[in-house]
């Protein structure tokens, strides 16, 4: 039962909020009811993860069952995308006062929290797809939620890729079901050697086809064409909680099917891992570079989650304790990260209604403490001691260099320090044209506009100084969590 | 101070922090807080006519906490987490200004910073790998092991994969496929640890090198210099610099204790640099930037120190003459430094202005400021009794005794020869920069700055307290530098020796100096008075001639261009291709193909039908009647004539004429006819076809049965 309500009250109370005209009409109930209902799944997944509960739902056949259970990724993921989900809705009710259908965001919104903790307490292979696939449809409608042209569009694009990256995984997920014992979540994995005699070529090319279908999710390179595409026309919240909380389901995925059911040995030193960490570092490189490129500020971001959850992605390929300690760490830091420089720059959206970056000049005197917790936010991106992104960066790359790939332990590094210097350039210009606009600028403008010293309402900057408290501070002490980390590791290699 | 005080914070970003304090970190401890004392009450009439106050100070001071914690770290972890909050910090001063060129000058000092962070990091990336420890104390013994032929630690153990490979090679006995990979997994891309080692290093020594100003990353310096505040510049020459160097100290006198081309390398640097900096110093006719110049040159007689000291050891002589000069060339530069840039800031918060010519003869009437600057100029050029002398001696003596040790090789005469003349080049700058502020009378404003009072009485107070130093120190070299210098040289890895006592003074060790300053002299009346002057239009003086060399500017010439435009518009097209094209030509690609393949497939049947009836089936129009026919209507033609007659013979033999004349009523037979010879013309293409085909069966039948027969024959 603990397991089941953080699933079902969001996904009702969802519902609710979609049909209920009573509710539809009136703003304040639509967002106070969606208050309530965060704050009441945070202590509903807090609860549950305390716990070593676990729960068949039902029986599809009598060996594929819909059932959840607790472990330590779960406990990660499912603490980690509630609190996200927390404080980009808080957020949220202030952002969308601007926008029209606020029911109808926060309608999908609770439901996708329900079904991404599905995924998260997922148990085996089938509730995982199950999951993943209705995580697809629910977050559909925030990406269209503008409902213009473009948002339409984009909301295919979201669609086409998502569906074509699931069924390529699905591919897997057949063979997987007919090679393996169960398609139970073990540690280590199921999968053994010897049982799989003559059918290895299957195996890696189903594997690569995992690795290419979940990595959509993911945005990984070459399926990673969605992400600069939907999050600009998204609201800022639900491009947060897109760059920031799903694409991370995209990587539980893989971890779950890597680490859970094939097993990292198997991989090890295949074609598949070669590819896997080529593609991997393709997107870190592309991503980093485009976003350098890139004038839209919201289309910068998305391009930046491209290249940092491959980040992840990599460390994840190099099959290796301590590069796997990074990766997961990566994640937290990400998406602690990401969501805060979605706000913010949803922030400066609502009040100054800028969206390319060298509008953004002057944004200093516009709103100090936003663009402080962006400056902050960012360091912890590029990963500049002490903030979180140096942390990951390193047990990435140590791992990396330890992990006996070759050249490919070698080029990781090098690739994301350059990545990490691009970052620098893509961010730090907004930072810095922001506090330093230069003598000559011209701030009459803004007076006219009544702009100078506008921070956004509290509801949105407490969340986006929170964040921006944490991504340093996690840094500092991430000991905690790098122990339940490791003990992860320590159970999958 | 024989203990060394340690303290650490476990687990701080994840690998914990370290931290130590011994002779030489307490020397540079009590130097950061004397400087930034000094700079910070300076600061206070400096920064009088700014806003943003607040910014200012606190980055001023998050600034020097992290260069504490730079100088204090025993782990270069813990180095490389200040060092980086430093840049950062330090960044806000260059750009406080906000001018065009002080936002310029900021953003090549961040990116200078960044990139060396960067490529620091991965030398720390690197080195932990090899040794899998950080700590400065443990890392000299294991290099010195690896470079002595040993095994590092970090060099065969692949954590966790070993046990990998095993799984793999037992889950795949059967299959080749796992098996053959194995052996792949656990490969490295360094042939050696040596060369590991060296790479770490090389990628080390770039980072705290652009931090230094070490040529080619000096490129910040003489740009964020003179736009910095003076009491920042004064520190980010005076002290941050020295972070860059503590970690160059760190490579050579612990890591490569005393490895001979690693200490080439750096001595080369250093030779390099110091005559760069003096040279570009020479040319300069701006105040702040002179000063900038001349911190890269005098970090570049730092380094050849620090080389020499490598150098020496590897060949078996006591290297403590190059480790005292260089340490205590450090101390001194630090110094001089902020005393000198503190004088340039009197002088810029007065006028607002930094060019020699419209800056010169504003100090004619200001004691206080003549005094310290002079000091300050003494003491960086190396003059006897001042301290620039004591350690500029040290390391040309270190060279000397290196060549004494070596042979005396042409190239080490030459590079004392650099030395030697770059000490020239220092005085004349010096005396082209006192002369201008001092001497020279300014056309037209010398009254209004002969009113003017330099600065308040707190900032006096600190500036002259800090110039005294310089020649206190260099008179009683041995009561006080002597001392600093036995606290600093533990940490170079020297032993606790002094070597020999040097006599400073004696005729040797002033003929290094008095070369100089000949030299500088000469340079001063024939280059700088002779070659760098103009004429001055309308009063007939002499002016400074701009002849700085701004084409050879590193940074417009080579760094940006490559860094801003080159690599982003090449990668940024290639990717850009592949994020847009890769998956919409692959979509269309494939849309097109299956739609093909699509509609063939849909027709195939049709096709199938529709070749039938082109070729074998074809359905040529019925033939007409008279032409094929033409046997039937001969014959049925005859056959009616014949018929007709007959009737007509027969109604005649009954004689009716005219009935016989009365038409027939009898019916053609030519349809008939026609039927009959079709039916007979099917008939025979039937038999004619199912001949054909039954020729055709029997021939199949027949090649199989020989075919069958040929197969049997040939195997029995």
């Amino acid at each position: 039962m603990k397991l089941l309500l953080p699933v079902v009250i969001p996904i009702l109370a969802g519902i609710l909020v979609l049909v209920s005209k009573e509710i539809r009409k009136n703003r304040k109930m639509v967002t106070g009811l969606s208050a309530a209902v965060l704050a009441l799944e945070l202590v509903l997944v807090f609860t549950a993860v305390l716990s070593e509960d676990s729960l068949v739902l039902c029986r599809l056949t009598d060996t594929i069952d819909i059932s959840f259970r607790i472990d330590d990724v779960s406990r990660l993921f499912a603490g980690l995308t509630t609190l996200m989900w927390f404080l980009v809705g808080i957020y949220a009710t202030a952002y969308m006062e601007h926008e029209h259908d606020e029911y109808r965001f926060f309608g999908f919104y609770l439901m996708v929290e329900g079904v991404l903790m599905g995924i998260d307490f997922s148990s085996n292979l089938i509730t995982l797809y199950v999951f993943y696939e209705l995580m697809t449809l629910t977050s559909l409608p925030l990406v269209l939620h503008e409902l213009t042209k473009e948002a339409v569009q984009a909301g295919f694009k979201y669609l086409f890729y998502s569906v074509a990256g699931a069924f390529l995984a699905l591919f897997g997920i057949f063979f997987l079901a007919s090679v393996s014992p169960s398609l139970e979540f073990t540690p280590g994995g199921v999968l053994d050697g010897r049982a799989l005699a003559g059918k290895e070529g299957l195996l890696l090319a189903s594997a690569c086809c995992m690795v290419v279908g979940f990595g959509t999710k993911a945005g990984m390179f070459p399926l990673h064409g969605w992400l600069p595409t939907a999050h600009p026309v998204a609201p800022a919240p639900a491009s947060a909680v897109m760059s920031g909380v799903i694409t991370k389901a995209g990587i539980l995925a893989i971890i779950r099917v890597f680490y859970y059911i094939i097993g990292p040995d198997l991989i090890r030193g295949t074609w598949v891992q070669t590819v896997w960490m080529l593609l991997s570092l393709t997107t870190v490189f592309m991503g980093s570079m485009l976003a350098y490129r890139e004038q839209v500020f919201k289309k910068r971001l998305a391009f930046s989650t491209v290249s940092q959850v491959s980040y992840v992605m990599f460390g994840l390929s190099l099959l290796h304790p301590t590069a796997f300690a990074g990766a997961l760490s990566h994640v937290v830091f990400h998406s602690v990260i990401k969501n805060g420089l979605f706000m913010s720059a949803g922030a400066v959206i609502e009040k100054t209604g800028w969206t390319r970056v060298e509008q953004m000049r002057g944004l200093g005197k516009v709103m100090p403490v936003t663009l402080a917790c962006y400056t902050a936010v960012s360091l912890a991106l590029i990963g500049i001691p002490p903030a979180s992104g140096f942390v990951s960066k390193w047990y990435l790359a140590t791992g990396a260099l330890s992990s006996g790939t070759g050249i490919w332990g070698f080029l990781g590094p090098v690739v994301l320090l350059i990545s990490a210097l691009l970052t620098a350039g893509y961010l730090l210009p907004i930072a810095i044209q922001g506090f330093f606009p230069g003598q000559d600028f011209d701030s009459s403008e803004l007076k006219k506009r009544k702009l100078i010293g506008n921070e956004p309402s509290f509801r949105m900057v407490l969340p986006i100084m929170v964040l921006a408290i944490a991504a340093v501070l996690l840094g500092c002490f991430p000991g905690s969590l790098l122990q339940m980390i490791t003990s992860i590791g320590d159970l999958v290699f | 101070m024989k203990e060394a005080i340690e303290f650490m914070i476990p687990g701080f970003c994840g690998m914990g922090m370290h931290f130590k304090l011994d002779g030489f970190r307490l020397v540079y401890v009590c130097i950061a807080v004397f400087m930034w004392t000094v700079s910070g009450v300076f600061s206070r009439e400096y920064m009088a006519h700014y806003k943003h106050h607040g910014r200012y100070y606190s980055f001023f001071w998050a600034t020097f906490g992290a260069t504490v914690g730079v100088f204090l770290s025993a782990d270069l972890y813990t180095t490389f987490i200040f060092f980086e909050i430093m840049s950062f910090t330090s960044y806000v001063w260059v750009a406080f200004d906000e001018r065009r060129e002080s936002l310029r000058a900021a953003e090549t000092y961040l990116a200078v910073a960044v990139i060396g962070g960067m490529v620091m990091l991965m030398g720390l990336f690197l080195l932990y790998d090899l040794f899998g420890t950080l700590e400065m104390d443990k890392l000299g013994g294991m290099a010195g092991a690896v470079l002595a032929g040993g095994e590092a630690p970090g060099w065969t153990a692949f954590q966790g994969v070993e046990a990998g490979r095993e799984a793999v090679s037992q889950g795949a006995a059967a299959g080749a496929g796992l098996q053959a990979s194995g052996a792949w997994a656990g490969s490295r891309i360094f042939s050696s640890p040596v060369t590991q080692l060296y790479t770490a290093a090389a990628l080390m020594l770039f980072g705290f090198g652009a931090k230094a100003g070490c040529v080619p990353l000096h490129i910040w310096l003489p740009k964020a210099h003179p736009e910095a505040p003076a009491p920042a510049s004064a520190l980010l020459s005076g002290i941050l610099t020295k972070a860059g160097v503590f970690g160059i100290i760190f490579l050579s006198c612990v890591l490569f204790e005393a490895d001979g081309a690693w200490g080439q390398l750096i001595a080369v640097l250093g030779l390099v640099t110091m005559f760069l900096g003096a040279f570009l110093a020479v040319f300069s006719v701006n105040l702040k930037r002179t000063l900038a110049c001349s911190s890269v040159s005098q970090i570049g007689f730092i380094l050849t120190g620090i080389g020499m000291s490598c150098l020496l050891k590897n060949a078996g002589e006591d290297n403590s003459l190059a480790v005292r000069g260089a340490f205590l060339h450090m101390v001194n530069h630090s110094l001089f430094k902020l005393v000198l840039f503190l004088c340039a800031g009197a002088v810029f918060m007065n006028l607002h202005q930094l060019n020699l010519n419209d800056i010169r003869g504003f100090g004619r009437k200001k004691p206080a400021l003549k005094f310290c600057f002079l000091m300050g100029a003494l003491g960086i050029g190396g003059i006897p009794l001042w301290s620039g002398y004591i350690s500029k001696t040290l390391i040309h003596e270190s060279i000397v005794e290196y060549m004494k040790a070596g042979g005396g090789s042409v190239f080490w005469k030459g590079a004392e020869w650099v030395f030697l003349f770059t000490g020239g080049m220092t005085v004349a700058y010096m005396l082209k920069l006192f002369a201008a502020l001092f001497v020279e009378v300014h056309p037209e404003r010398q009254a209004e700055f002969d009113a003017k009072p330099a600065m308040n009485r707190a900032s006096k107070a600190v500036l002259t307290a800090a110039a005294v130093i310089l020649p206190v120190f260099g008179m009683t070299a041995h009561l006080t530098m002597d001392r600093i210098a036995d606290m600093g040289q533990g940490f170079f890895g020297g032993g606790g020796g002094h070597g020999h006592v040097v006599s400073y003074f004696s005729l040797e060790n002033l003929k290094g100096g008095l070369i100089s300053i000949g030299i500088g002299i000469f340079l001063y009346v024939v280059v700088i008075r002779g070659l760098l002057m103009e004429k001055e239009e309308g009063t007939g003086g002499k002016r400074y001639a701009d002849r700085w060399p701004s084409w050879l500017d590193l940074e417009n010439l080579v760094y940006r261009p490559v860094l801003q435009t080159a690599l982003p518009g090449v990668c940024g097209a290639v990717f850009g291709f592949l994020d847009k094209y890769l998956v919409s030509v692959a979509v269309t690609v494939f849309l097109t193909v299956s739609t093909v393949a699509g509609r063939c497939a849909d027709q195939a049947v049709d096709g199938i039908v529709r070749l039938a009836r082109a070729t074998t089936h074809s359905q040529k129009p019925e033939p007409k009647h008279h032409d094929s026919n033409q046997a039937a209507y001969v014959l049925g033609h005859m056959a009616d004539k014949l018929a007709a007659f007959g009737d007509r013979i027969r109604r005649l033999a009954k004689g009716n004429k005219k009935k016989a004349e009365a038409g027939t009523g009898r019916v053609s037979v030519i349809p008939e006819f026609v039927r009959r010879e079709q039916e007979l013309k099917v008939t025979g293409k039937l038999v004619e076809e199912s001949f054909s085909f039954g020729l055709m069966l029997f021939s199949i039948g027949l090649c199989l049965t020989l075919g069958y027969l040929l197969v049997v024959f040939l195997i029995w």
